[in-house]
């Protein structure tokens, strides 16, 4: 499946969804919906949170199955958790 | 998922706290320190401070064993003290203690080849050449060029590996408080200065009272 673009290759603003496709029915929506903030992750960092939270949401644990120290673990954590604070905060002034 | 900056073996030179911390970074850390004490006490090189490495052949005054091997932890301790109160200034989140003063330890093991190199014939010679002659110790040792080519070569290589250590210990620091940027330089340089001024002062103390 292709990674979904959450940023426009034009002018870099931000995607939202215009239709949604049922894959069963072939029901389709129109609308405007909101990407979710997660979703606007990096494909590697969303990779990482689906890890981290099949691994108990334990930083030892992801320490262990990724072979790196506590703090580089905890410290990617960080580093997106205040992507997400400041992606939030970019929405909030949005609107 | 690649959490890695570069290949495995370079970031283990030069950012080994990538890839160990806590305990085990700890153990390692003073297994090295330990054994570059003992290597010291055989080459007469004291790490007398955070940044110091002197090596004095002379045998005066008589240093034991046991002192030659605290100085190192007592650098350490001092660092990782230093390092503890500039980390809850300056990291934005919380941070393990154990992370931090097991890089910090694991990040003294190029101290290993300093007191290795030190070993070598030529610089110790020279070493004690110089000494005579700074001291005005009777002037018992000559002067041997290859032996002032072999003390040249022994100090440069022991700068790099003394840069080489306080490059991990930044990169430690970095890693383990969760610190970047000028900050982190900033608050590094005032708890090396800090913890340098602190190790000179404990072990003239501890000289003295030996």
């Amino acid at each position: 499946m292709k990674q979904l673009p959450t940023t426009c290759p034009s002018c870099s603003g931000e995607l939202a969804a215009r239709r949604l496709h049922c894959e069963r029915c072939g029901t389709e929506v129109e609308g405007r919906f909101d990407l979710p903030l997660l979703v606007r992750l990096p494909i590697d960092d969303q990779t990482f949170l689906l890890q981290f939270l099949k691994a108990d949401a334990s930083l030892k644990e992801m320490a262990r199955i990724l072979g790196v120290s506590y703090p580089t673990v905890r410290n990617r954590l960080d580093a997106i958790i205040e992507q997400l604070k400041r992606s939030e905060s970019g929405k909030k002034g949005k609107k | 998922m690649n959490m890695q900056t570069g290949s495995k073996p370079i970031t283990l030179l030069f950012n080994p706290s990538i890839y160990i911390a806590g305990a085990r970074a700890l153990l390692l850390g003073w297994a090295a320190i330990f054994l570059a004490g003992l290597l010291g006490a055989l080459s007469a090189t004291h790490f007398d401070g955070v940044l110091d490495v002197h090596t004095n052949p002379t045998g005066s005054p008589p240093t034991p064993l046991w002192f030659f091997i605290c100085e190192g932890f007592i650098a350490w301790l001092c660092l990782t003290a230093a390092l503890l109160i500039t980390g809850k200034l300056t990291a934005p989140g919380g941070f393990r203690v154990i992370d931090l003063a097991g890089t910090q330890a694991l990040a003294r093991w190029p101290t290993i080849f300093i007191s290795l190199i030190a070993l070598l014939p030529g610089y110790q010679r020279f070493t004690a050449y110089l000494l005579d002659q700074l001291l005005n110790r009777g002037g018992h040792f000559e002067f041997v060029t290859p032996d002032a080519f072999a003390f040249f070569c022994v100090v440069l290589v022991m700068t790099v590996l003394v840069c080489w250590t306080v490059y991990l210990m930044y990169k430690a620091y970095s890693v383990s408080c969760n610190v970047t940027g000028p900050k982190a330089v900033v608050s590094f340089i005032v708890a090396v200065i800090v913890a340098e001024v602190c190790s000179k002062t404990i072990l003239y103390f501890l000289m003295r009272a030996i």
